[in-house]
């Protein structure tokens, strides 16, 4: 195949393997042999190839060794072909021989192994089934206690909720004491603004002012802070 | 051509000639050889009917020369009629299969007499040597 291919590549560049020189960079290295197409080279014509000088004596050496090997050969030929005959005649490789009982007997065989192997996997499956189950009824017992345990805390928590409610429910503003609430906040009015002065002093108030006094009443609060 | 499978796929005719010979793989100046069942007429690229042996004809470090051969499947082949090329049946005469073939004589005498002919050479030049160095 890569020799097709190495002819194709060099087909598309015929006149330049004529004339010897390759028109562009591509040269096979490997596989450089003149087509069969093109004539004996000029400097090949009229060279005659010599034959290989062999003596009389090594010739008659050869033929009579030659002449031993052709017998021999055709013996160990004559042998092998009788031992592939014998082989195919003894041979049960493709097809096999077996009397009625002996194939029962093979397939009782058989299936008492098949049953023994059956019941090898069963115990074996039992076994790992019944610790699969205890492990499940553990897990669930487990996780059955944790779910106790939860429920539990939540319900204190929520009781622990109500408790501090009804605590406070105490203090709550009902609606018969509304208008004494109303009047407590109008009377005591409370004012979140405040300011404070160069030296951290705190002034409460804004409407509620207590500036007018000559001697106003820091509060001290405001630096501990 | 991809490598067909040593297990074969070449496919054959019952009572077409079998040849047992050699697949040069390997590359340029690196032979490596199958040793190889299939059909004698094809081209020995084709897929092999199957691989019986290898054989890489190059020493290697501990100066060996490694040949595998299933025997039973070349016996085989053999008693169904295979032909054997020249150089598989010198390979498997010197691994004791069949008889020795002739020209693995042939070239054991060839070397023998290379061999002499070197060492009477060099005998000759080392006399030469030690005549001129005498006188």
């Amino acid at each position: 195949m890569l020799r097709a291919g190495c002819q194709l590549l060099t087909q598309s560049t015929l006149p330049a393997v004529k004339t010897g020189s390759n028109g562009f960079a591509l040269e096979f290295v490997r596989w450089r042999r003149k087509p069969r197409w093109l004539p004996v080279a000029k400097s090949k014509i009229f060279r005659v190839p010599e034959r290989k000088k062999q003596t009389e004596e090594e010739r008659t050496e050869l033929m009579r060794l030659h002449n031993r090997y052709k017998t021999q050969l055709r013996s160990v030929r004559q042998y092998l072909r009788e031992e592939v005959v014998r082989h195919e005649e003894t041979s049960t490789v493709d097809h096999i021989v077996l009397t009625p009982e002996q194939e029962e007997a093979e397939y009782q065989a058989l299936i008492a192994a098949n049953a023994e192997w059956n019941a090898t996997i069963a115990r074996e499956r039992e076994q790992r089934l019944a610790k699969e189950r205890d492990e499940k009824v553990a897990y669930v017992h487990e996780r059955l206690e944790a779910r106790q345990l939860r429920d539990e805390e939540r319900r204190e928590r929520a009781n622990e909720a109500v408790l501090r409610e009804i605590e406070r429910s105490k203090t709550y503003i009902t609606r018969e004491g509304l208008n004494a609430a109303i009047e407590t906040a109008l009377a005591n009015p409370v004012d979140p603004n405040f300011a404070i002065d160069m030296a951290g002093n705190l002034y409460q108030g804004r409407t509620t002012s207590q500036l007018p006094d000559a001697d106003p009443q820091p509060d001290q609060q405001a630096l501990s802070n | 051509m991809s490598l067909s499978p040593a297990s074969g796929i070449g496919r054959f005719y019952k009572h077409s000639a079998k040849i047992i010979r050699f697949v040069r793989l390997g590359c340029t100046n690196r032979p490596f050889y199958h040793i190889v069942v299939m059909e004698r007429r094809k081209n020995q690229h084709q897929p092999v009917i199957e691989q019986v042996g290898s054989y890489d004809p190059l020493p290697n470090d501990f100066n060996e020369r490694l040949v595998a051969l299933n025997t039973e499947r070349i016996r085989f082949w053999l008693g169904k009629g295979a032909h054997i090329s020249d150089p598989a049946a010198e390979l498997l005469g010197v691994a004791g299969l069949l008889p020795i073939h002739p020209r693995t004589y042939m070239t054991a005498w060839r070397n023998r007499r290379k061999l002499a002919e070197e060492q009477a050479e060099a005998a000759a030049a080392g006399q030469a040597e030690s005549a001129s160095a005498s006188a």
